[in-house]
């Protein structure tokens, strides 16, 4: 991380990575570019995450933020560059591998298994990593996998109470605290949300964001957080990496990123003298 | 974790009682000993063989479901997986196999299992083909290898399928015996009567597949059918899972052909038709896909109502104590498809996932919070 921590508002050119290598960072992402037709929505991205940072990547709407998510993730393939886990090259691995590697994701919008319990929705990828990608455990009831730990992972993220209600019923807040709660249940060392705040009231909002803190602090996890709310992501990141037109153009503390004379003209625009 | 955590076991929800854990396969056994005599009695079909086609086609549909209900795939040419299951040992019984003679107990059994080796290879590798091509291309997919399997059989390759015909003599092995429609198995010296050897074929198949779909390996079936790009993101394999859904979705498929086979004394072309493919979607949905007693439901309803409405022609009518008043309901009647189809409309139309199985839950639950409230 620089030395240098910059509280007001400076004149100096972006800082730019890599401060590490992302070959051996904890998650790395080299050159990493993506193009659909002619359009390029990520342009040569880089970044370096050390162990247990919580980095927020942020850049205005269509900046390429969910197609970079959506490369790292596997859900869709690199057109170049790479991606590292832990110092192992993990771009050619299919989706599904991945939590299984070690880093998870939760979705913008509420993915879930809406028909489901809340339960069931956190006890189905707790039984997911522990068997496997497949497995062909036939020969015993889903009453006798991972029920204790669903039933864990569930109360921390404040769940403990509704593991009975149907996962679709759930108000909108909640449904990302499920999303959250089930990407905590693949067991990961890297965990990559995608705007988990979204749609929440300012009380759930801070709830969220001292839910992201805490998981982080309690399990050493490195955490990715695309997020809009200016609030939480300078309340709770480490670093902060600005995304324009698909490529990083500055990295760094939020009181340095707040004060880059770039980020601000190509991102904050008219909330300059807000912040 | 945090340490400071209570203990966990006290969150945990409660598992259900043994009872409600086990109450599908009760239901099955019910459903075993109650079904012919009801359907049976002189106020409903009055007729006994009626059962064992219920239960045959049953047990199918709920096959079919496996694929569809749990799994989210619409396969529309199960019918080749069934047909397999018909023509196999129909086959063999009737040509006999290697050194075992046409028409001995012996080169049937051979026969079952070459039918079920044969569906359980074709289904997983026609699986890998197609099982990642997306929903309609799947239906589509199956719909014309169905299609082929059809033509070929109607072409009569090497004199082996009979063409347009089927097979009516010489498919059934020594152990069946057939006296004025009624079947008995001949085994250790006893006669048994059919209906029971399909009862116990049924409730091992079924509960065979009960126990798929309460395992983990089926809640990642379901898993996949509500939400396939999130299994994918949270680490479930979802292809191979589809792949082996289809490939035990088609050995019990399979399963109740073999017994048709022998129900009905042979193979019929009709067996691998599109219309038989077509009839169990029908029947699924008319039950509801949600549900382990959905199919069943569904293939018991059409079955009866399809048997019920073409008996029923006359219709007597007591006003006074001499005179009897005489509808004739037949010419309405032969259209007996037209008022299943009204039937399958309004229940589509009403809850296309619950079905008549869903309306009967619906209908329990109220019942006894009623009986609750008192």
């Amino acid at each position: 991380m620089s030395d240098e921590v910059t509280t007001g508002r400076t004149d100096r050119p972006a800082s730019v990575e890599p401060e590490t290598d992302p070959q051996s960072a904890a998650l790395g992402v080299e050159n990493l570019t993506r193009t659909f037709g002619e359009v390029v929505a990520v342009d040569g991205a880089s970044l370096a995450l050390e162990s247990g940072e919580l980095r927020a990547v942020i850049g205005p709407n269509g900046a390429g933020k969910t197609t970079l998510f959506n490369c790292v993730m596997g859900t869709l393939d690199p057109t170049a560059g790479s991606v590292y886990l832990d110092g192992r090259d993990i771009t050619d691995a299919p989706e599904q591998r991945r939590p299984h590697l070690g880093m998870a994701r939760s979705f913008q919008s509420n993915q879930l298994f809406a028909e489901q319990t809340v339960f069931e929705n956190v006890r189905l990828v707790v039984q997911t990593a522990r068997r496997g990608a497949f497995s062909m455990d036939l020969f015993r009831s889903h009453y006798d996998v991972g029920r204790d730990r669903a039933a864990e992972i569930a109360e921390t993220v404040g769940l403990g109470s509704q593991l009975e209600s149907a996962a679709k019923n759930l108000p909108h807040g909640d449904q990302r605290r499920l999303g959250i709660a089930m990407a905590l249940a693949t067991d990961p060392e890297v965990l990559l949300l995608d705007e988990p705040t979204s749609g929440m009231s300012p009380g759930a909002t801070t709830q969220t964001a001292q839910l992201i803190e805490d998981i982080r602090d309690d399990r050493g996890l490195t955490v990715v957080l695309v997020e809009h709310d200016m609030d939480v992501v300078l309340s709770v990141s480490d670093r902060i990496s600005v995304l324009d037109r698909g490529r990083v153009i500055a990295t760094g503390p939020p009181e340095e990123v707040q004060g880059d004379r770039t980020v601000q003209d190509a991102y904050l625009g008219g909330m300059r003298e807000e912040l | 974790m945090s340490a400071d955590s209570e203990t966990p076991a006290s969150r945990v929800p409660d598992t259900p009682s043994a009872f409600e854990q086990y109450r599908i396969p009760l239901g099955l056994v019910v459903l075993v000993l109650f079904l012919r005599p009801v359907v049976s009695s002189d106020l409903l079909l009055g007729f006994e063989a009626i059962a064992n086609r219920m239960l045959i086609i049953m047990l199918f549909v709920a096959a079919f479901n496996l694929l569809f209900g749990f799994t989210g795939l619409l396969s529309f040419g199960h019918a080749m997986f069934f047909g397999f299951g018909v023509y196999v040992p129909a086959i063999v019984v009737l040509n006999g196999l290697g050194g075992l003679a046409p028409g001995g107990s012996v080169t049937f059994f051979a026969g079952v299992a070459l039918a079920l080796l044969s569906v359980g290879v074709f289904s997983y590798l026609l699986a890998l083909l197609i099982v990642g091509k997306g929903e309609i291309y799947f239906a589509l997919l199956t719909l014309a290898v169905s299609q082929a399997i059809y033509f070929i059989a109607l072409r009569d390759p090497w004199g082996l399928t009979g063409g347009s015909n089927g097979l009516t003599r010489g498919t059934l092995p020594e152990f069946v015996e057939q006296t004025r429609g009624q079947i008995t198995i001949q085994a250790f010296g006893a006669s048994v009567d059919w209906y029971w050897v399909v009862a116990v074929v049924f409730l091992l198949a079924m509960s065979g597949l009960w126990q798929v779909v309460r395992s983990p390996f089926g809640r990642t079936l379901i898993a996949i059918r509500d939400n396939e790009q999130l299994a994918r993101a949270m680490g479930i394999d979802t292809t191979r899972y589809k792949v082996w859904s289809l490939t035990f979705s088609g050995l019990l498929s399979a399963m109740a052909g073999v017994l048709l086979e022998i129900n009905n004394s042979g193979a019929a072309i009709e067996n691998l038709g599109v219309l038989t493919s077509g009839d169990t979607v029908l029947m699924a949905v008319l039950g509801g896909i949600n549900y382990f007693f959905g199919p069943i439901t569904g293939a018991f309803t059409w079955l009866f109502v399809e048997d019920f409405l073409t008996d029923f022609e006359v219709w007597h009518i007591p006003t006074t104590e001499l005179a009897i008043v005489s509808v004739d309901l037949g010419p309405a009647l032969q259209f007996w498809q037209f008022f299943l189809g009204a039937l399958f409309v309004v229940v589509v139309l009403t809850s296309p996932e619950e079905g008549i199985w869903g309306y009967v839950r619906t209908l329990g639950a109220g019942v006894k919070r009623r009986l609750e409230e008192r």
